[in-house]
C-alpha cells in the first residue's frame, strides 16, 4: 500500500496505514447516503448533509452542495433550538462562501450552546477562508494541542498547508497519519490533496504530484485530485496525460474546473476546435453557477475567464466581488492578474 | 470551492461497526451451532464489506462458576477464531449490488471461499458460510428510548415508531458443526469483532451482548464519577475475555449508576446494590459475551435466560444466546426495570419488517428500496 509519508526520510516514515480501498469507500459512501435518506432524527439528518458534502467534495458534483443546503435550511426550522443544525446549516453556508451568514450560524450555535467544539472549528474554517488567520490559528492550536487527536492534528496540518508552511504542514501531516485510527481513506486523502494544492501553489510540482498520486491510490475517484493532477501533468509538459485524465472528469462533473482546464490545456496546444467546445461548456456553466451562487465560484469564474474564456474585463468584475467576500493574498493576487490583463482599466 | 474542507469528520467506516451479535442452536439440527454478525447498519443498496477489516467470531468454552448473588462465569483459555475477509468487488453489479467475493478461514486453517448475497454461501470443514445484504433484524424506537433516558420515565407508546423498519445490515452467518469444530462445550461465549487488518491487526470494535454500549453504558447524566467520558471507544478497544483492571471501574461505575436510573424508573427498587455496592446484572453484563448452551435444543425466547437461571441458582433450561427474532428491548427493558418482579415492559414495536426464518441464512432477504422495485 502506497504511503506519502514513504517520500520522507526513513526516520519519519510511518508503517502503511491500512485503509478501506477507495471503490468500496465510495460505494459506501453512496449505502450511507441511501440508508439515511428519509430518516427524521436531528442527528440523523445532520450526518446525511455531511456525507452529501463529503461526496460532492470527492466527485466534485456541486448538485450535492445545493441538496445540503436546502436540507441544512429545512434543519434549522424544524430543530431552531438545537445548535447542531446551525452547525451544519453554517458548513453548508461556508461551502459556499456565505461567510457571514455562515458565523451568524455559528453564533447562534454558540448561544444554544456555548461549549459546542463542532461550533468552534467551523468557525475557524470560516476564519481560515476569509483569511483572519491570526484568529484561526487560536482555534486550530488550541484543539491540536488539548486533544491531539487526529482530526484536530489534521485540521492544523491544513492551516499551515493553506498558509504555505511547508515544514510545519508537514511535520504534523506525519503526525496526523500516526494518529490515525479510522480506516476510511477519505479523511486521509483529503490531507494528501491539501499538501499537494500546498506544493502547486509554491510551484514544487514534483512535489504536488506526488501527493495528488497518493490521493487518488487511496479513492480513484477523487475529482479535485484527479483534476490537480492533470493541472501539474501539463504543466510538466505531459499535456496528452492531462487531457486523458480530465477527459471523462469534464463530462461526469457538474463542477465546470474540469471542463475549464481541458479548454486551456487544448487551446495551449493548438487543438482549437476541440478547445472551443469545451470552453463553451464551462462558460456556460459558470454563468449558471454565478447567477445561483455568486460568492462561491467569483473565484473561479475569474480564473477561468482570465484564461481560456477570454473575457477580462468579466474577469476582473469577478475577481472584485471574490475580493469583497474575502480579503486574502490569493483574493488580492487573482484581481492584480486582472487588472494586469485589462491595463489596468477597472470595472 | 473544492480546496476548501473544514477538517476530516468522517473517521469512521460503517463497514466495520458491528449492530449486532446473535448465536443459536440451529432450529432443525442441533448438532450446529448459529453465529451471526450484522454490521453496516441502515445500509443502502451499494454497500459491500470492507477490505481492509477482518470480521472475526471468537468461541470459547466456559463454565458457571458460581450462582446466586455472586453468580459469575469462568471463561476457558484457549479460544477458536473465525476470520472472514473481503476483496474489493469486481465486475458488473446483478440486482443491484456490487459482486463481492470473500473467505472465511476456520480454526484448523482452512479456508472457504463464498460469493457474498449467494444464500447457499460456501461450506467446508463443518462450517457453512454466507455473508451479504439481507433485512435488519433488530427493531427498537430509539426516539422513546431517549425520552425516557431524558425525561426519567417510561415514555413508550402502545404503537411505537421502529426506528430500523425496513432497513438493511449487512450480515455474516456460519452455521458451525460444533462437535467437530469447536472445543470443549457445550456451553459457549461468543464475541464478534472488527479489526484493522494489517500486521498487527487492531481492533476496531467488539460486540457481544445486545444493548450494553447503547442502552447500558452510554448515559453520562447518571454518572457520578465520569460524567464527561465517552467511554465506548474506550469500551471497544478491551479484550472481552480480559478486561483492563484500570478501566474496570470505570465500566462497573458507569453501568450500576445507568442501571440504577432504570431500576428506578416503575418507582420501586427490583435490584438492590450488594454489598460491594454493585447492581446485581453489572459483573454479569460486563461479562460482555453471549453465552449459549449448544446442548439445548432451539428455543424462540431464551436471552440472558441462563445468567437469569445462574441468579437463581437453578438450572437454565433454553440454550440462552440469542435467536434472530427475539424482541430484545422489551427484554431489556423488563429486566432493568422490575426484573420481571412487574408487569412487562412493552417498547410498542414487536417485530421488523420481516421476521428471519428457521432456514439457512437464516435472516430475511434485503428491503429493495422503493424506487428500484419499481
Amino acid at each position: 500500500m502506497t504511503d506519502l509519508s514513504e517520500t520522507f526520510a526513513p526516520e519519519f516514515r510511518l508503517e502503511p496505514l491500512v485503509l478501506t480501498g477507495g471503490s468500496i469507500a465510495v460505494l459506501n459512501l453512496q449505502a450511507q447516503i441511501e440508508g439515511l435518506e428519509g430518516c427524521d432524527s436531528l442527528a440523523e439528518a445532520a450526518s446525511l448533509i455531511d456525507l452529501l458534502m463529503l461526496q460532492g467534495l470527492i466527485l466534485g458534483r456541486i448538485s450535492n452542495y445545493e441538496r445540503a443546503a436546502q436540507l441544512a435550511d429545512r434543519l434549522v426550522d424544524v430543530a431552531a433550538t438545537d445548535s447542531v443544525a446551525y452547525v451544519t446549516r453554517g458548513r453548508t453556508r461556508s461551502v459556499f462562501h456565505r461567510f457571514t451568514e455562515a458565523l451568524d450560524d455559528l453564533d447562534q450555535a454558540e448561544r444554544l450552546s456555548p461549549d459546542d467544539g463542532a461550533a468552534k472549528q467551523e468557525r475557524a474554517t470560516v476564519l481560515l477562508a476569509l483569511g483572519r488567520y491570526d484568529e484561526a490559528l487560536l482555534t486550530y492550536g488550541n484543539a491540536a494541542d488539548r486533544t491531539g487527536r487526529f482530526q484536530d492534528v489534521a485540521a492544523l496540518a491544513g492551516f499551515w498547508a493553506e498558509r504555505g508552511e511547508t515544514v510545519t504542514a508537514e511535520r504534523l501531516y506525519l503526525q496526523s497519519l500516526g494518529s490515525y485510527r479510522g480506516i476510511s481513506p477519505f479523511p486521509i486523502a483529503l490531507l494528501d490533496f491539501q499538501l499537494g494544492v500546498m506544493w502547486m501553489r509554491l510551484e514544487r510540482l514534483d512535489q504536488a504530484r506526488t501527493c495528488f498520486e497518493t490521493a487518488i491510490h487511496r479513492v480513484p475517484a477523487y475529482a479535485a485530485a484527479q483534476g490537480h493532477l492533470a493541472e501539474v501533468e501539463a504543466a510538466l509538459g505531459e499535456p496528452e496525460a492531462a487531457i486523458a485524465r480530465l477527459n471523462p472528469l469534464a463530462i461526469s462533473a457538474d463542477d465546470p474546473d474540469y471542463a475549464a482546464q481541458l479548454a486551456r490545456i487544448l487551446g495551449e496546444m493548438g487543438r482549437n476546435d476541440e478547445c472551443l467546445g469545451w470552453r463553451r461548456l464551462a462558460a456556460s456553466r459558470y454563468d449558471a453557477l454565478i447567477k445561483d451562487h455568486p460568492a462561491a465560484f467569483a473565484d473561479h469564474a475569474a480564473e477561468f475567464w482570465l484564461g481560456a474564456g477570454d473575457d477580462p474585463q468579466r474577469a476582473l468584475r469577478l475577481a472584485e466581488l471574490n475580493l469583497r467576500i474575502r480579503k486574502t493574498p490569493r483574493a488580492h493576487e487573482l484581481l492584480a492578474q486582472a487588472l494586469e490583463a485589462t491595463d489596468g482599466r477597472g470595472t | 470551492m473544492s480546496d476548501h474542507f473544514s477538517g476530516p469528520r468522517s473517521l469512521t467506516d460503517p463497514a466495520a461497526d458491528i449492530s449486532d451479535v446473535f448465536a443459536f442452536p440451529d432450529p432443525k439440527d442441533p448438532r450446529h451451532l448459529v453465529v451471526v454478525m450484522d454490521v453496516f447498519g441502515k445500509s443502502g443498496p451499494s454497500a459491500v464489506f470492507s477490505d481492509a477489516v477482518i470480521y472475526r467470531f471468537r468461541i470459547r468454552s466456559i463454565d458457571i462458576a458460581a450462582t446466586g448473588r455472586e453468580a459469575a462465569f469462568a471463561a476457558g483459555k484457549s479460544e477458536v477464531i473465525f476470520d472472514c475477509t473481503f476483496d474489493v468487488p469486481s465486475g458488473p453489479a446483478t440486482a443491484g449490488r456490487p459482486v463481492q467475493l470473500g473467505r472465511c478461514l476456520t480454526p484448523s486453517g482452512g479456508m472457504i471461499s463464498f460469493v457474498c448475497d449467494d444464500e447457499n454461501g460456501g461450506a467446508g470443514e463443518g462450517v457453512q458460510v454466507f455473508a451479504g445484504q439481507r433485512s435488519d433484524p433488530f427493531f427498537l424506537d430509539v426516539r422513546m428510548i431517549e425520552k425516557t433516558a431524558a425525561t426519567g420515565k417510561l415514555s413508550f407508546k402502545p404503537k411505537g415508531s421502529d426506528t430500523l423498519f425496513g432497513t438493511n445490515i449487512l450480515a455474516i452467518v456460519l452455521k458451525i458443526e460444533w462437535p467437530m469444530v469447536l472445543e470443549g462445550g457445550p456451553l459457549f461465549a461468543i464475541v464478534c469483532e472488527t479489526l484493522a487488518a494489517g500486521k498487527r491487526p487492531v481492533r476496531i470494535e467488539r460486540v457481544g451482548r445486545p444493548e450494553i454500549k447503547n442502552v447500558t453504558l452510554s448515559w453520562k447524566m447518571f454518572d457520578q464519577v465520569n460524567k464527561d467520558l465517552e467511554i465506548r471507544d474506550l469500551y471497544n478497544s478491551e479484550d472481552a475475555f480480559d478486561v483492563k483492571h484500570d478501566y474496570f471501574d470505570a465500566y462497573r461505575v458507569r453501568m450500576n449508576a445507568n442501571l440504577a436510573f432504570y431500576d428506578g424508573l416503575d418507582g420501586k427498587i427490583d435490584w438492590p446494590f450488594d454489598k460491594h455496592a454493585n447492581h446485581p446484572l453489572t459483573k454479569l453484563l460486563l461479562a460482555d459475551f453471549l453465552v449459549v448452551d449448544a446442548s439445548k435444543p432451539f428455543a424462540e425466547i431464551s436471552y440472558f435466560e441462563i445468567e437469569r437461571a445462574m441468579l437463581a441458582g437453578r438450572p437454565h433450561t433454553t440454550p440462552g444466546g440469542r435467536w434472530l427474532n427475539e424482541d430484545i428491548m422489551d427484554y431489556v427493558f423488563t429486566l432493568y426495570v422490575n426484573g420481571g418482579n412487574g408487569p412487562p415492559v412493552n417498547d410498542g414495536v414487536d417485530g421488523p419488517i420481516a421476521f428471519s426464518s428457521k432456514t439457512f441464512p437464516y435472516l430475511a432477504p434485503r428491503n429493495v428500496p422503493k424506487g428500484a422495485a419499481a
